[in-house]
């Protein structure tokens, strides 16, 4: 078990951000740390596409004569715009959440669950 | 590759800020952990050798994203409770644990950290050699990620800003502010 972490430290980051950012969306009262929680999630899956291209020794992939041997670029990119998409996610959560707020007056989910069915 | 000392450290000090993001009851606290949490991860991803990632990370994820919570928050409320700490729910945890523990069953079938040839096909495949192989003859950009980002993944991004469009179109369609009347 020790050695498996020694060797897969990365991935054992990455599931256990899963699970943290799972129990904030499942436990978390407030909507703002469900957010949060949902952030944190998508952290974990960068991380574990960030880790797969990487390789001991490697560099980043500027392309020079004798530069190598490079580091995989395309999880870079495919994380890159995952960033960005994620930001934009957050910005339309977080717009739909001033929303709630302006019309029912709390975020907190229990109430919201109370003054929905009320 | 073993982990290294400043490795151990940046994983638990990510962990650590996480873990207070859950846990932390006031919801200003909470995003600050979660602000701490960007930073360490971003200097993570240049540990990682993706400096591209780190750059966009900390500008992006550290910077914008809290501007936007600290906006959403002074926009609503931060609900003042006695307290530092939540209390933790015990069935949830089990859930999560549970979760945890079945994604932790798959990681020995994954490549060590740092590997390469044909233990891991992310770094050796066919795909990312071509890239490397012909990214500046192709494109004349020496660096990789820009290549594969704006020439060969170029709808990948036109799309990509598509998503960022719709999304501001969006919000200002929730929040019902007619900017341009």
């Amino acid at each position: 078990m020790f050695e498996l972490l020694n060797s897969h430290y990365n991935y054992f980051a990455v599931m256990l951000l899963l699970g943290i950012g799972l129990y904030m969306l499942i436990e978390s009262q407030n909507l703002v740390k469900k957010v949060i929680g949902m952030n944190i999630f998508q952290t974990g899956i960068f991380l574990f596409f960030i880790t797969l291209a990487f390789r001991a020794g490697g560099n980043p992939p500027i392309i020079k004569e004798g530069g190598g041997p490079y580091v995989s670029p395309l999880p870079h990119v495919l994380i890159l715009t995952a960033i960005v998409v994620g930001v934009s996610l957050t910005a339309v959560a977080l717009a739909l959440i001033i929303r709630i707020y302006t019309e029912y007056g709390t975020l907190d989910e229990d109430k919201l669950k109370q003054l929905y069915y009320d | 590759m073993t982990l290294s000392l400043i490795e151990g450290v940046l994983l638990v000090f990510v962990l650590c800020c996480a873990i207070g993001a859950a846990v932390l009851r006031d919801v200003l606290a909470s995003l600050m952990a979660f602000a701490a949490y960007s930073l360490g991860i971003s200097i993570i991803w240049v540990m990682l050798e993706a400096p591209d990632v780190g750059l966009t990370e900390a500008a992006v994820g550290a910077g914008i994203m809290t501007i936007l919570f600290i906006l959403a928050l002074a926009n609503t409320v931060r609900p003042q409770e006695n307290g530092l700490f939540e209390s933790i729910s015990v069935p949830t945890v089990v859930l999560v644990g549970a979760f945890v523990v079945v994604m932790i069953a798959t990681v020995p079938s994954l490549p060590a950290v740092g590997a390469d040839g044909a233990a891991n096909p992310v770094v050796s495949g066919e795909v990312t050699q071509y890239y490397i192989d012909n990214a500046y003859a192709d494109t004349e950009v020496k660096n990789g990620v820009t290549a594969v980002l704006a020439a060969y993944r170029g709808f990948d991004t036109l799309g990509e800003a598509v998503v960022v469009f719709s999304a501001g179109v969006a919000a200002l369609t929730v929040l019902r502010q007619e900017v341009f009347a």
